[in-house]
């Protein structure tokens, strides 16, 4: 069943510059945050959205969960529209800005929850089991009647997450919700989101600069840049585009003479390492090693993992991002 | 209507926590009380007006008992908006308006409640010609707690009409300013209204800021009549209607044409 889905959704910004000396008027340029985006995403879906900064990735979420209007175009969300019918249409979603709280500020989390409890109408009885199952899930229990401000980056990130989750939505919006965590906090939130979506068949849409996050748990990316949608599809699909090149580093015993190597391979030295980066299309890994045995006795030899965040960049770059 | 009442205590438990704040308040309000009183009795003495001082005095103690219902602005709410965290509540199945208006409501009635309940005793105690008067009768007490109420529901709703400008300026600063400004002297809390000519008294006790303290105030003393007393309220249930329903106008104009800045 088609949840959420977007057609031709155009979303533009006026920004006005700093008055130039000498003109009267403050010059007004559009910023077009997002450009006729259309996709559909099916319920229980997990989707991560990435793109660098700017690309219009906050703005999409901000549609979808019925805060923003935008120009033109239709979207319908579990066949709502957002703007049109804010207050049903919310009732039904969870948000987290990673960059914003929502709990208050002085007073303990747990009565910030007791007050979302309200807003959203949760049954006490629901609300108590729930309640029971995020604070083990989130691991809360220690700072449930801690104030806010007294809490740290990533127990208050968990405290957020939970707030949003209270009401069961049946949608999830997370922007950045891994920003500023530890790794233990970032794993357990993994996990946390996998079963939610599992268990419950939450929709999932997940923006972040994470390639770590989007790896682990979303089956399907989509790419934004400068307001268009780039890229739909399974997260190998992308990588393999752009991830042309390896990387092996060799140390070898002794004299050696550097080997005679394709144009295509680079090669630097730093100290006794070699390091070679070569593409495998045009230099097989198995031609390449004999060229390096020939040269020397090879006393070490690591293959560079590919590296996630490597790839997204020359994506960007490639895509004038 | 669960939600409403729920914000509204959480609010109210949060400002209960700041009791420095109500120490500090007191201090600055009695001060400014005495002050104006001692301004107002060598006014006096130098030129006898046609009404008792002790209406003076009282009308002085009660401006400033009740001054946190006026001047007091959640920082909260004005910060949501500048940062934009006010996205979490535009995402929440409330009616957007109400869930700030009682926000607001908690905060000024607790607020000015824990400062008016120790100035009100201290104001009352004090020696004949200085402190405050006991109401003109029963009824005029009664008449001056619903005036009070209906002057409550009017500050609010001109709050919320400055928020409502903050989340086009982004900045709270230069609206409150100026409201500020009206509010202090137009409301009494400079100079009673019963002080100002009675070609001017027509005009301000007519205006919106007239409504908050100096109606019940007046009712409270007595100056005005109980058989004053409906028209009085009238007047005042008008102004807070008017003052929502423009508050609300602002408002859901400002959600089509929002902005929510920065990520």
């Amino acid at each position: 069943m088609r949840y959420i889905t977007t057609e031709g959704l155009t979303k533009t910004f006026t920004v006005r510059k700093k008055r130039e000396k000498g003109r009267l008027l403050r010059e007004k340029t559009q910023v077009r945050a997002l450009d006729s985006v259309s996709f559909s995403i099916e319920q229980g879906e997990l989707v991560g959205s990435i793109g660098p900064n700017g690309a219009g990735k906050s703005t999409l979420v901000k549609i979808l969960s019925g805060i923003l209007t935008p120009e033109s175009g239709a979207v319908t969300v579990d066949g709502l529209v957002p703007w049109q019918e804010r207050r049903r249409h919310v009732k039904n979603i969870g948000v987290v800005f990673g960059q914003r709280s929502q709990l208050w500020w002085d007073v303990p989390i747990v009565d910030s929850f007791s007050l979302l409890r309200d807003i959203y109408r949760v049954p006490e009885g629901d609300y108590r089991k729930r309640l029971d199952e995020l604070t083990e899930a989130l691991d809360l229990s220690s700072f449930l009647r801690t104030p806010l401000r007294l809490l740290s980056l990533g127990q208050r990130m968990r405290a957020e997450l939970c707030g949003s989750l209270l009401h069961g939505p049946k949608l999830l919006f997370l922007d950045e919700p891994t920003i500023g965590l530890d790794a233990v906090s970032k794993l357990s939130l993994r996990d946390f989101l996998q079963k939610e979506n599992r268990e419950r068949g939450t929709t999932v849409l997940l923006t972040t600069h994470d390639m770590e996050d989007i790896a682990a748990l979303c089956p399907r990316v989509m790419v934004l840049g400068h307001g268009k949608k780039l890229f739909d599809g399974a997260l190998p699909d992308l990588l393999s585009r752009y991830d042309k090149v390896r990387q092996v580093t060799v140390r070898y015993d002794g004299d050696f003479t550097l080997p005679a190597l394709p144009e295509t391979c680079r090669l630097t030295r730093e100290g006794a390492d070699c390091k070679i980066t070569y593409e495998p299309a045009s230099l097989p890994t198995g031609a390449l090693l004999s060229l390096l045995q020939g040269a020397g006795a090879i006393r070490e030899l690591t293959a560079q993992p590919q590296n996630v965040d490597h790839l997204i960049a020359a994506m960007y770059k490639e895509m004038d991002l | 209507m669960r939600a409403y009442v729920s914000a509204f205590r959480m609010r109210w438990k949060m400002e209960a926590q700041y009791r420095g704040a109500v120490i500090g308040g007191f201090v600055c309000q009695m001060l400014f009380g005495l002050i104006l009183v001692g301004l107002y009795r060598a006014l006096y003495f130098s030129k006898p007006q046609p009404f008792p001082f002790g209406q003076v005095s009282t009308y002085v103690w009660l401006q400033q008992a009740f001054f946190r219902m006026l001047l007091a602005s959640d920082g909260d709410l004005l910060d949501k908006i500048r940062t934009g965290s006010i996205a979490y509540d535009l995402c929440r199945p409330v009616h957007l308006y109400t869930y700030y208006y009682v926000r607001v409501m908690a905060q000024k009635l607790l607020g000015s409640l824990m400062r008016a309940a120790p100035m009100l005793v201290f104001a009352a105690l004090l020696p004949p010609g200085w402190g405050l008067l006991p109401p003109a009768g029963p009824g005029a007490f009664l008449t001056a707690l619903l005036g009070l109420l209906l002057g409550l529901l009017c500050v609010c709703a001109l709050e919320n009409i400055t928020m409502a400008c903050t989340m086009r300026t982004l900045d709270s600063r230069g609206m409150q300013a100026m409201m500020n400004l009206l509010m202090m002297v137009l409301s009494g809390n400079v100079l009673p209204l019963t002080l100002y000519p009675d070609s001017w008294q027509r005009v301000i006790t007519a205006l919106p800021y007239a409504q908050l303290l100096d109606a019940p105030i007046r009712l409270y003393t007595g100056q005005w009549l109980l058989s004053d007393a409906p028209r009085i309220l009238l007047r005042q249930g008008a102004w807070a209607l008017a003052l929502i329903a423009a508050g609300r106008f602002f408002w859901h104009r400002n959600q089509k044409r929002l902005i929510v800045q920065g990520g």
